[in-house]
């Protein structure tokens, strides 16, 4: 009847608390040995996302905005939505979130750069052997539901607090869209296509390059896409550990029930993002207008 | 309102006024039954507010473990914050005993309940108070003993590197939207450290804060930044508490070093907060002998850090902290009790 009873058999107290104890320790005799090391092979990633901070926040705010519109108008072609990113820029500036903004901005650029060199090639290969995809799928599962504290500190312990354990929370969270869209988009390209493209003798790359790439693009933007928006939802998140940028007037303000403030922060951070995922929406759609239509 | 604690417990001030008046917990072991049919429990029932930061939590439960197995008396724990049970204490006179009571954050309303006879104050639970301020770890004040006050830190930025600003030295600020990030912001302006070549790192989350001394301890890096006490970090990570160097002016604190529009906050000292134990007029009537308990029961800083350190290490609840607590330092706890209850509660352990 021992099965009946509410309480379940767990393991003893004790085995739990030594249990505990014993991974703890082993963590941290592992920061001990090798987190001076980590630390140091991060280096090149931090200077390069406090060169591209730097560049936002000191270069003249004309020439941002400017460089920013640009971007805006070689990947949408649309008026309507350079001028939605100048006008929210402005207002964002003219509330003084300039210098914050544009450190979000460094932040969630230099991120999805990283999240898009990871995530595109595991993508490619995922796409090709059905092992890997049982192996990657359920770790992407993890990255996007495991609680992110639960992470953060333990890299916070590695590799100290600031931007760079911030930026692998973030590419962490929002990495998976990547992967999967691209992955995704490769299955999704016409068999027959592919036959045709060997028959007239394409190599596996020039297949990859020339036509599988080229009709999943638009899938693949998709993916990028979300993830620039899941890097954004992380910006609040990310701040808990010392990112400097938008968040950390978002908790100073939660903290101290400042409406005004946290508003005004948390509609920038909308902001960007709206202008990110027009943006990069209006470039897939583009991408798409020279491709054949789906056959259905 | 100075101390780290209340910036986000007053906030929370209503929801857990409900949760502090109306769930009791029952305290642990025999505590919660006492022998059944006895009525010989000469102070009664008592609640006991347990506060939600880990110094209360081992506090109430070593007053729960003391006044049910030494004097007799019915103890309930209720989970606690320090506005919401001090505001149901002053209001409803329930919980009847708050063991670790920051007394700042309510200071005005508390006194006018003590000078009307409802509440009491007991002993001064942390005779010594609640401490904050910026400190180095202690290796760090071994390896270099001209490091004393905050002044003679902020001559030193090449020992305390920055990690993202190449040159400069590094302060680890107050997590973003506590108060003290204020005060410690003002600190900042008043010893002009930006000027001697530093930046204040705002960590973001204490849990941040801590792991960056974790980590600059496991490593044995130097390490400079606002911290409090009593915490369990402080004690399992030796620290010392850098000199401010000048005293604690109350009118300069109030008027420009605890607010943000304080455009040039000269040098202050932080102030050591009053820590009490607050008791109901009905329990300091009924209580008798085990209102003389709290009336003289305090401990130190170094055994309240050393205790919470070994909770942090074992990963124990408040409840098992206690109980070790009792086992090991019988010399100190028998100080506090009449010799039939230590007697009592020695034969229980």
């Amino acid at each position: 009847m021992a099965l009946l009873q509410p309480d379940f058999p767990a393991l003893s107290e004790e085995t739990l608390a030594a249990l505990r104890l014993h991974i703890d320790g082993s963590f941290r005799a592992f920061t001990r040995e090798h987190g001076a090391t980590l630390e140091r092979a991060f280096e090149p990633l931090r200077d390069f996302l406090l060169l591209i901070e730097k560049l936002l926040t000191q270069a003249p705010w004309p020439l941002v905005v400017a460089v920013l519109a640009a971007l805006a108008w070689a990947a949408s072609r649309s008026w309507r939505i350079v001028l939605g990113t100048v006008l929210t820029l402005l207002t964002i500036g003219l509330f003084g979130m300039w210098q914050d903004t544009m450190k979000t901005v460094a932040m969630i650029g230099v991120a999805t750069l990283v999240a898009l060199l990871l995530g595109l090639p595991i993508g490619i290969a995922m796409s090709r052997s059905p092992r890997l995809q049982a192996i990657v799928n359920p770790v992407l599962d993890v990255m996007q539901t495991l609680p992110i504290f639960v992470y953060l500190i333990p890299v916070v312990m590695l590799l100290g607090i600031g931007r760079v354990p911030g930026l692998i929370a973030v590419v962490i969270y929002a990495i998976p869209p990547v992967i999967r869209f691209t992955h995704l988009g490769l299955r999704l390209v016409d068999k027959d296509l592919l036959e045709a493209a060997e028959a007239f003798g394409g190599s596996k790359w020039q297949r990859l390059r020339h036509v599988q790439l080229p009709l999943a693009l638009p899938t693949v933007m998709a993916g990028i896409n979300q993830t620039i928006m899941l890097a954004l939802a992380m910006v609040v998140i990310a701040s808990m550990i010392g990112v400097q940028g938008l968040g950390q007037p978002v908790l100073r303000a939660i903290s101290n029930q400042y409406f005004t403030m946290g508003l005004l922060n948390g509609l920038a951070i909308v902001g960007i993002a709206i202008i990110f995922d027009r943006v990069s929406q209006a470039y897939g759609r583009r991408l798409q207008q020279h491709l054949p239509r789906p056959r259905g | 309102m100075s101390l780290p604690h209340f910036s986000i417990l007053a906030g929370a001030a209503a929801l857990a006024l409900l949760a502090a008046c109306s769930k009791p917990e029952p305290a642990t072991g025999p505590a919660a039954a006492p022998a059944a049919g006895t009525q010989a429990t000469p102070c009664g029932r008592v609640t006991v507010a347990n506060m939600n930061w880990q110094s209360a939590e081992v506090l109430a439960h070593v007053d729960a473990l003391i006044l049910s197995k030494g004097y007799g008396c019915e103890v309930e724990l209720v989970p606690g914050d320090t506005v919401p049970t001090l505001t149901a204490m002053m209001e409803k006179g329930q919980p009847d005993v708050a063991p670790e009571a920051w007394v700042n954050a309510v200071r005005e309303p508390l006194d006018a309940a003590v000078k009307q006879g409802r509440l009491h104050y007991a002993a001064n639970a942390l005779p010594e108070g609640g401490i904050e301020g910026l400190w180095i770890p202690k290796y760090l004040a071994d390896a270099h003993p001209e490091i004393k006050t905050i002044d003679d830190a902020l001559k030193r930025p090449d020992l305390f590197p920055a990690p993202e600003a190449k040159g400069k030295g590094a302060i680890y600020g107050c997590p973003s939207g506590w108060t003290c990030q204020i005060t410690v912001g003002n600190a900042f302006k008043a010893w002009d450290a930006k000027a001697k070549g530093f930046v204040l790192v705002d960590p973001g989350s204490a849990a941040a804060l801590d792991g960056s001394i974790a980590k600059a301890y496991e490593r044995q890096q130097p390490w400079l930044g606002y911290y409090w006490g009593p915490t369990s970090i402080l004690g399992r990570y030796a620290m010392v508490k850098l000199d401010a160097g000048v005293p604690h002016d109350p009118a300069a604190w109030e008027n420009c070093n605890a607010k943000l529009e304080c455009l040039q906050p000269a040098k202050n000292d932080w102030a050591r907060a009053q820590v009490s134990t607050v008791v109901t007029d009905r329990f300091k009537q009924a209580g008798g002998p085990a209102f003389d308990y709290l009336n003289k029961r305090s401990w130190n800083h170094q055994t309240v850090n050393t205790l919470m350190a070994w909770m942090s290490a074992q990963q124990a609840s408040g409840a098992d902290g206690a109980r070790h607590f009792l086992k090991t330092q019988p010399e100190l706890w028998k100080t506090w009790v009449t010799p039939e209850a230590a007697a009592k509660l020695q034969a229980q352990l």
